[in-house]
C-alpha cells in the first residue's frame, strides 16, 4: 500500500513538473512583454526596470523558471509583499497573490463541481439500475433512450435554453450566481441550482448507461448467478453482489470527472458567469497573465493526477480481487 | 481479414473536462460459433448491421450531415444565398432598429429558411450549412490525425515491449493528466501568435493547423492506450508466435497479422472520437479562441446564439438541434457498429 | 496657455477610453434627440468659498439606509489614487477618496468646480503661476487624524515615486516644467528617502495652506486637481505598492474588503464630515460591488429586477448591444433606464505614415459601412451615424458630412472602387487592427466584406483589449487603419482638436493616432487656442475640423456613441453624471 502510494506519487510530480515546463516555456514564446503593459504610458526606462524586478521577469528565464517552482515549496519576497508557500507569485495583471486568488475563486468550483456530482451520481446510478433491473421494459427504453439524447447535449446549448425559459419567461428562478455556503446556505443552493441541473443533464446520461450495462453485466456473473440459485431474493442479490461489482467502471469515470470538474469546469462557469476556476483560468490567457495561468494549469493538473491515484487506491477497497502493486 | 477475428475492448473512455464524454462498455470474448461456413466477418458484420434499424437510420444521417457539409456550395447556388453578405443591413425591412429581425421566430421566411442572424443580418442557414463544413472538416481531420498516433504508438508500445512500451505508457500518462480544454484555450492563441507576424491576419487555414495541432496533440491517448492492451494480448498469440518462428519480418507481422485484428475497435472508436471532437471543436469557439470571425463557425454560432437568446431564442435552435441530431445518430452508429462487429457484447 | 487645459482633458478622455466605455448603450424609441446633446453642451465654472462649503444639496426624496448591490465589469485594478487613471475607478474614487478640488454637479444640472479638501477651487497669483489652496476644518482620515497640508504634500511627492506608472503626470509636469517623463529626475525615489520638493515648487506653510508654484502659468489647475489621480494619501498610512489594495479613506466611505476580480464592500467612513462635503451623500450604509459581471450579465439581472436586483445599479456598466431590443421594447425595463449621449466619437484613424496617398484613404472613407457600426453597438441606442469630429455635444459642431456617412450609412463601394482605380492601388494590402471585443469584430466582418469588394485586400488584425490602446499608440505600429475613439472632458473642441489632430503631438502614447501633422492647421489652432469669446471659438473649431477633414482626411469618423444605463426598482438618485461618464454613485439612495 505504502509503496504504492509513494511510487504513484512521485510519477504524479514528474508529471507535474513537466507540465509547470511546458507552461512556463511556451508563454514565454509569446512576443508580448507583460511589465511593459504594465507599466502604462508615463513609463521610463527605471520605472520599467522596476516593475521587471517586483514581476520578477528581469533575469534569464531558466532562472526565472527555477525561481518560480522553489518559491512553491520555499516561499518568495516580492515588492508587493512576502509570499508564503506556497508561492506562485503575483498577478501580472492586478498584482494579487495568485495562490489567495486560487482558493478564493475554488470554492466557487467545488460547490459547481460537488454540487452537481451528488445530483448526476444520484439520478444517473438510480436511472441505470432501474433501467437494468427492469431490463426490456418501457421504462428501460425511455431511461436508454433519453440518455442518449441527453447526452448529445452541450452545455452551451441547453444552458441558455434552461435560462431563457426559467429565468426569463416563467421568471421562476434567478440568474445563477455563487454565495458562499458558510453565507447564507439558501441563496448558495438557489444560485447554483440552474448549473447543477445543466451540467447533470450532460453527465447523468453517462451514468446511466454505465450504470445499466455493467450492472446488467455483473447479473450475468457466475458468483451473482450462484447466489441466486442458493435461493437468496432478487432484490437482495441486485444490491448485495450485483451492485457492488458493478461500481468499479463507474468510480473509475467518476474519479476523473470529478478530478476535472474540479480543475475548472469552464464552459459552464463561463456560461453561467461564475467566478470560478474555468473563467479565471480563461481571463487569466486573454490576458497573458503568466503566473496566474501557471498557478490554475498546476492547480488543475494536480486534481487530475491526484484523484488518477485515488481512483486505482479506491479498486483495492471495493474488489478485494485488485491488488495494489 | 487473414486470421481468426477476435475483439476484445476493455477499459473505458475518459470525457473530456467538461463532462461530454462517451463510455465505451467492457466486451467479452466472441466465442466460435460466428464462424459460419462461407462468409467472412466483414460480410457477417454487413448482415448483422443492416439487420439493426437504429444503426441503419443513423447511418443515413450521419451521411446526410456530411453530405450537406460537402456540398454546401452547391445548396448555396441551388438557396441563392451565401453566408457572407450581410442580408439584414442591405435589404430594408428585414432587421429593426435595434439590429434584430422583424418578422417573428427570428426572422424565418420563405426567403431566409432559418431565419437571420441578430446583427449582421446573414442567413441562418447558410450560415450553419457552412459552419458544419469548417467543423466537420476539422473534426475529421484531427480524427484521422490522433487515429494515425494512436497506431503508431499504441502497436509499437505493445509489440515492442520493455522500455520502448514504459516509455510510451509513462507519455500517454503525462498526456492524458494534461488538463486538455485549459491547454487549448491557453496554447491556441500562444502557437497562433507565434507563426505570424504581427501585423498580418492569421490566415484561416494556419487558424485550422493551430487548432488541429493542439487537439490531435491531446486527442490519441485513450485509443492509443487500448490498442497497446490489444496488441500485448495478440502478440503472444498463436499465429502470431507462428510468424515470428516463420521469420517474417516485424513490419509484416504488424503489418498483416496484428492490424487486422485490432481493426474493429479502431472503427468503433474512431465514431465515438468523431462528435467528441466536433463538441471540442465548438466549445473553443464558443471560449472565443476558434476560428476566425468571418470564417462561417458550427461553435460560434453558440456565443452568438447566447449573446442574443433573452431577445431572439430561434437563432440558438438551429445550430443547438443540428448538433443534437448530429451526436446521438453518430453515437447510435458506433453502437451499431460495435454490436455489428461483436454481437454478444451486452446490450 | 490653452494647451495645458488641453493636456488634462486628453488625459481624462483617454482614460475614459481605455476602459472600453464605448460599447453599446441606448435609449428609448426617441431616444435622446439633438437637444438633449445640445443640453450636455455646458460651461464650467471655478466655485468660490460659499459653492464649496457643505452640505451637500439633498436628493429628493433620499433616506439613509440599505445596501447597495454594485455590478461592475471589471475589477478595480488599482485602489491607490496616484494609480487610477480609468473611468469606472474613478467613479468609484469618488466615494472613498477627496481631492483639492472636486465637479459639483448641482439638482438642475449645472456643473461648477469646487473645493473638496480645499476652501475654495483655488486661488491664483503671478499670472496662473502660483496657486494657493487652504484646507477645511474638519478633513479627516478614516482613522480619525485631520488631513493637514504634510499629507497634501506627501500626495504630490509620491507621485514621482517609480512604482507609480498609471496615473496622471500632468501636475508633475508642470512643478518640473519638463515635458514627457524628464519629471521624474526632479524625486526620483519620491518622498520615501528623506528627500522633498523645494519650497519654491511646493509650499507648504502651515498644517492648513499648500502652495503650489509652476514655471508657467496653468490655468487649469482647478480641473486637474480635480480628477481621481491627485487624490490624497495619508502619509503615515502610506505602504507604497500595498496602498494599492488597502488605501487609507477620506470620503464617506472606506473599503471593508476587496477581492480583486471578485467583489468589493465599502462602508460608511463615520470620520467623513457630511458638512465639510459640498458634492457627496452617503445615503446607502454599504455598497456591495461584483466584479466580473459584463454588460450583458448586468443588463439581464437589472432588466428582470427581481428581488436583490431591485437594489442594484451599476456606476459604469451599460446596457449591451445585444439587449437593446429588450430594453427598448419593454415599458417595465425601459422606464428603469437612464439614456444619454456620450462624448465619444467614433472613427477610424489612418496611419498617414503608412497610408501617404489621400485617394485611398478617401477609397476607404467612402467605403466603410457606418451603419454596420451602429449595428454593433446595438442601433440607434447606442450610437448616431455621424460624419464629423466634433460630435453634438460638443460647441461648434457643424453637422458636415462630407464623406456621406450619414446620408449612405452601407458605404458607397462603387464611388470607393472609382477612386481607388484612379489611384493605381487597387489591389493593395491593407490591414485593420481592431480590438477583439463582439462590436468591433462584427464591424471588421461588414468592413472587409466593402472594402475587399472595394479593390483592397484587407488584413484584419485583432488585438486584445487590455492592449489595445498601448498597441495603436505606438507611431511605430504597422498597421494601415484603426479604430479610436476621443472624448472631450467640457465641451469645448478645444479639448478634441489640438489632443488628437495636432502634428507637434505626435509621440508613442500620445492620442493623435493618425500621425496628422499639417504645420498650417497646426498654426491654426494655435490662433483659436487664443479667442477669448467661446462662442467665437466654437465656431473657429467647428470650421477648422470641416476643413481638416475635408482636405487632408486623417481620420474617417463614423458615429457619436450614445449609452443606456439601467438601475434597479428601489434605487434612487440615479443620475448620470457627466464628469465621470455614468452614474454618479454619491448621489444613490436605497428606497424603502
Amino acid at each position: 500500500m505504502l509503496r504504492f502510494f509513494s511510487r504513484r506519487l512521485a510519477g504524479a510530480i514528474v508529471i507535474l513538473l513537466v507540465i509547470s515546463a511546458v507552461t512556463f516555456f511556451l508563454f514565454y514564446a509569446v512576443p508580448r512583454d507583460p511589465a511593459m503593459l504594465a507599466c502604462g504610458k508615463n513609463c521610463t526606462p527605471d520605472a520599467l526596470e522596476v516593475i521587471r524586478k517586483n514581476m520578477g521577469i528581469d533575469k534569464p528565464i531558466p532562472v526565472q523558471y527555477w525561481e518560480f517552482m522553489s518559491g512553491i515549496v520555499t516561499g518568495r519576497d516580492f515588492a508587493q509583499g512576502a509570499c508564503p508557500a506556497p508561492c506562485f507569485g503575483y498577478s501580472f495583471a492586478n498584482s494579487d497573490p495568485v495562490w489567495d486568488t486560487i482558493l478564493d475563486r475554488f470554492p466557487t468550483t467545488v460547490s459547481l463541481s460537488i454540487g452537481g456530482a451528488v445530483v448526476f451520481l444520484f439520478i444517473g446510478l438510480g436511472a441505470g439500475m432501474i433501467a437494468a433491473w427492469k431490463r426490456g421494459t418501457l421504462a428501460d427504453k425511455v431511461f436508454s433512450t433519453a440518455s442518449l439524447v441527453l447526452s448529445s447535449m452541450q452545455i452551451y446549448f441547453v444552458g441558455p435554453l434552461v435560462m431563457a425559459l426559467f429565468v426569463f419567461n416563467l421568471g421562476l428562478l434567478d440568474q445563477p450566481k455563487y454565495v458562499p455556503l458558510s453565507e447564507d446556505p439558501a441563496a448558495w443552493f438557489m444560485g447554483l441550482l440552474i448549473p447543477w441541473l445543466v451540467i447533470q443533464i450532460i453527465f447523468t446520461a453517462n451514468y446511466t448507461r454505465l450504470a445499466r450495462s455493467s450492472m446488467i453485466e455483473q447479473l450475468a456473473e457466475d458468483h451473482v448467478r450462484t447466489a441466486r440459485a442458493k435461493g437468496m431474493s432478487g432484490k437482495f442479490v441486485f444490491f448485495r453482489y450485483a451492485w457492488r461489482g458493478s461500481l468499479i467502471p463507474i468510480v473509475t469515470i467518476f474519479g476523473v470527472d470529478l478530478g476535472s470538474l474540479l480543475g475548472g469546469a469552464m464552459i459552464t462557469e463561463w456560461t453561467f458567469s461564475l467566478p470560478g476556476l474555468g473563467k479565471l483560468a480563461v481571463e487569466s490567457v486573454q490576458k497573458t497573465d503568466l503566473p496566474m495561468v501557471m498557478g490554475v494549469m498546476l492547480f488543475s493538473a494536480t486534481f487530475i493526477v491526484l484523484f488518477n491515484v485515488l481512483v486505482d487506491a479506491a479498486y483495492a477497497f471495493i474488489d478485494p480481487r485488485v491488488r495494489l502493486a | 481479414m487473414t486470421s481468426p477475428s477476435q475483439a476484445a475492448i476493455a477499459g473505458s473512455e475518459t470525457p473530456d473536462p467538461d463532462g461530454v464524454g462517451l463510455t465505451t462498455e467492457p466486451v467479452g470474448q466472441e466465442g466460435s460459433s460466428d464462424q459460419q461456413v462461407g462468409r467472412s466477418p466483414g460480410q457477417l458484420m454487413w448482415i448483422r448491421f443492416k439487420r439493426d434499424r437504429a444503426g441503419v437510420i443513423s447511418a443515413f444521417v450521419v451521411i446526410a450531415m456530411f453530405a450537406v457539409a460537402a456540398l454546401a456550395p452547391v445548396i448555396s447556388s441551388l438557396y441563392g444565398k451565401d453566408p457572407w453578405t450581410r442580408y439584414g443591413q442591405l435589404r430594408e425591412g428585414l432587421l429593426n432598429d435595434n439590429g434584430y429581425p422583424i418578422k417573428a421566430n427570428g426572422g424565418i421566411d420563405s426567403e431566409h429558411w432559418f431565419g437571420l442572424e441578430p446583427g449582421l443580418g446573414r442567413d441562418v442557414f447558410m450560415q450553419l450549412v457552412y459552419g458544419m463544413r469548417t467543423s466537420l472538416s476539422l473534426a475529421v481531420v484531427i480524427a484521422i490525425l490522433s487515429v494515425l498516433l494512436a497506431i503508431v504508438i499504441g502497436v509499437a508500445g505493445g509489440y515492442l515491449g520493455g522500455k520502448t512500451d514504459y516509455f510510451l505508457g509513462r507519455l500517454t500518462d503525462l498526456m492524458m493528466s494534461f488538463p486538455s480544454q485549459l491547454f487549448f484555450v491557453a496554447f491556441v492563441p500562444v502557437i497562433g501568435a507565434l507563426a505570424v507576424d504581427p501585423q498580418d491576419e492569421m490566415p484561416t487555414w494556419l487558424r485550422a493547423s493551430v487548432l488541429i495541432f493542439v487537439m490531435w496533440l491531446l486527442g490519441w491517448m485513450t485509443l492509443a492506450r487500448l490498442l497497446r492492451g490489444q496488441v500485448l494480448t495478440l502478440r503472444e498469440r498463436e499465429f502470431v508466435e507462428a510468424a515470428k518462428v516463420a521469420g517474417t519480418p516485424p513490419w509484416r507481422i504488424v503489418r498483416k497479422e496484428l492490424l487486422p485484428n485490432v481493426v474493429t475497435p479502431i472503427l468503433v472508436q474512431s465514431t465515438y472520437m468523431l462528435p467528441n471532437f466536433v463538441t471540442a471543436v465548438a466549445g473553443l469557439s464558443f471560449l472565443g479562441v476558434g476560428m476566425p470571425a468571418s470564417t462561417p463557425d458550427w461553435g460560434r454560432m453558440f456565443a452568438t446564439g447566447a449573446e442574443v437568446y433573452q431577445s431572439d431564442i430561434t437563432y440558438m435552435i438551429f445550430p443547438g438541434v443540428a448538433m443534437v441530431i448530429f451526436i446521438v445518430a453518430f453515437n447510435l452508429l458506433g453502437d451499431s457498429v460495435r454490436d455489428a462487429f461483436d454481437p454478444k457484447s451486452g446490450r | 496657455m490653452r494647451t495645458a487645459r488641453v493636456s488634462v482633458v486628453g488625459l481624462a478622455a483617454s482614460a475614459l477610453i481605455l476602459t472600453g466605455c464605448s460599447s453599446g448603450g441606448g435609449g428609448g424609441d426617441e431616444g435622446v434627440s439633438k437637444d438633449d446633446a445640445a443640453k450636455q453642451q455646458v460651461k464650467y465654472e471655478f466655485g468660490d468659498e460659499q459653492a464649496s462649503t457643505g452640505p451637500a444639496e439633498e436628493v429628493k426624496g433620499a433616506k439613509k439606509g440599505g445596501v447597495l448591490t454594485v455590478y461592475q465589469r471589471d475589477s478595480f485594478a488599482h485602489l491607490d489614487p496616484a494609480q487610477m487613471y480609468v473611468s469606472d475607478e474613478g467613479s468609484m474614487s469618488t466615494l472613498i477618496h477627496r481631492r483639492l478640488t472636486t465637479y459639483k454637479r448641482d439638482n438642475s444640472g449645472k456643473y461648477t468646480v469646487v473645493g473638496d479638501l480645499a476652501k475654495d477651487s483655488g486661488q491664483s497669483s503671478n499670472g496662473d503661476r502660483t496657486w494657493k489652496y487652504e484646507l477645511k476644518d474638519g478633513v479627516k482620515w478614516e482613522d480619525g487624524s485631520p488631513i493637514t497640508s504634510k499629507d497634501i504634500r506627501h500626495t504630490f511627492e509620491r507621485q514621482f515615486a517609480p512604482f507609480v506608472s498609471e496615473g496622471p503626470v500632468f501636475i508633475q509636469q508642470w512643478l518640473a516644467g519638463k515635458s514627457g517623463t524628464g519629471y521624474r529626475k526632479m524625486l526620483p525615489d519620491g518622498p520615501y528617502k528623506g528627500k522633498h520638493l523645494p519650497d519654491k515648487v511646493l509650499e507648504t506653510p502651515n498644517d492648513k495652506t499648500i502652495v503650489f508654484h509652476f514655471k508657467s502659468p496653468q490655468p487649469d489647475l482647478p480641473y486637474a486637481l480635480g480628477m481621481a489621480g491627485y487624490a490624497a494619501v495619508q502619509e503615515k498610512g502610506d505602504t507604497k505598492e500595498k496602498y494599492d489594495k488597502k488605501p487609507v479613506a477620506s470620503g464617506p466611505y472606506k473599503v471593508a474588503s476587496f477581492k480583486s476580480g471578485k467583489s468589493m464592500k465599502l462602508v460608511r467612513n463615520d470620520n467623513w464630515d457630511p458638512k465639510t462635503d459640498a458634492v457627496r451623500h452617503a445615503y446607502p450604509d454599504s455598497h456591495d460591488i461584483q466584479f466580473g459581471v459584463s454588460y450583458e450579465a448586468s443588463t439581464k439581472r437589472l432588466s428582470s429586477d427581481s428581488a436583490e436586483n431591485k437594489t442594484a445599479v451599476s456606476y459604469s456598466n451599460q446596457v449591451d448591444a445585444s439587449s437593446m431590443q429588450e430594453v427598448r421594447s419593454n415599458p417595465d425595463v425601459k422606464k428603469r433606464s437612464l439614456a444619454g449621449y456620450q462624448p465619444y466619437v467614433g472613427k477610424i484613424s489612418f496611419n498617414m505614415d503608412r497610408l501617404k496617398d489621400k485617394k485611398v484613404r478617401e477609397a476607404i472613407a467612402y467605403a466603410l459601412p457606418a451603419k454596420s457600426l451602429m449595428q454593433a453597438f446595438g442601433g440607434s441606442g447606442g450610437g448616431e451615424l455621424g460624419g464629423s469630429y466634433l460630435s453634438p455635444t460638443v460647441a461648434g459642431h457643424t453637422g458636415a458630412d462630407p464623406y456621406g456617412k450619414a446620408k449612405k450609412p452601407l458605404g458607397d463601394v462603387k464611388k470607393a472602387k472609382k477612386i481607388l482605380k484612379e489611384s493605381g492601388k487597387s489591389g493593395m494590402k491593407l490591414t485593420f487592427a481592431f480590438q477583439n471585443s463582439p462590436e468591433w469584430q462584427e464591424f471588421s466582418i461588414a468592413a472587409k466584406d466593402n472594402l475587399s469588394k472595394a479593390g483592397f485586400d484587407v488584413q484584419l488584425k485583432d488585438i486584445v483589449s487590455d492592449t489595445y490602446y498601448d498597441q495603436i499608440g505606438k507611431t511605430k505600429n504597422k498597421y494601415d487603419m484603426y479604430h479610436s475613439s476621443w472624448g472631450a472632458d467640457w465641451p469645448s473642441a478645444s479639448t478634441v482638436i489640438p489632443p488628437t489632430l495636432d502634428g507637434r503631438q505626435v509621440q508613442d502614447g500620445a492620442s493623435n493616432y493618425s500621425h496628422y501633422n499639417n504645420p498650417q492647421m497646426n498654426k491654426e489652432m494655435d490662433r483659436i487656442s487664443k479667442i477669448t469669446d467661446a462662442d467665437a471659438a466654437a465656431k473657429e473649431w467647428g470650421k477648422l475640423a470641416d476643413s481638416i477633414l475635408k482636405e487632408d482626411l486623417p481620420d474617417i469618423p463614423l458615429m457619436y456613441y450614445k449609452q443606456i444605463q439601467l438601475h434597479g426598482s428601489k434605487v434612487g438618485g440615479v443620475v448620470l453624471n457627466d464628469v465621470i461618464s455614468g452614474i454618479d454613485p454619491t448621489q444613490l439612495y436605497v428606497k424603502k
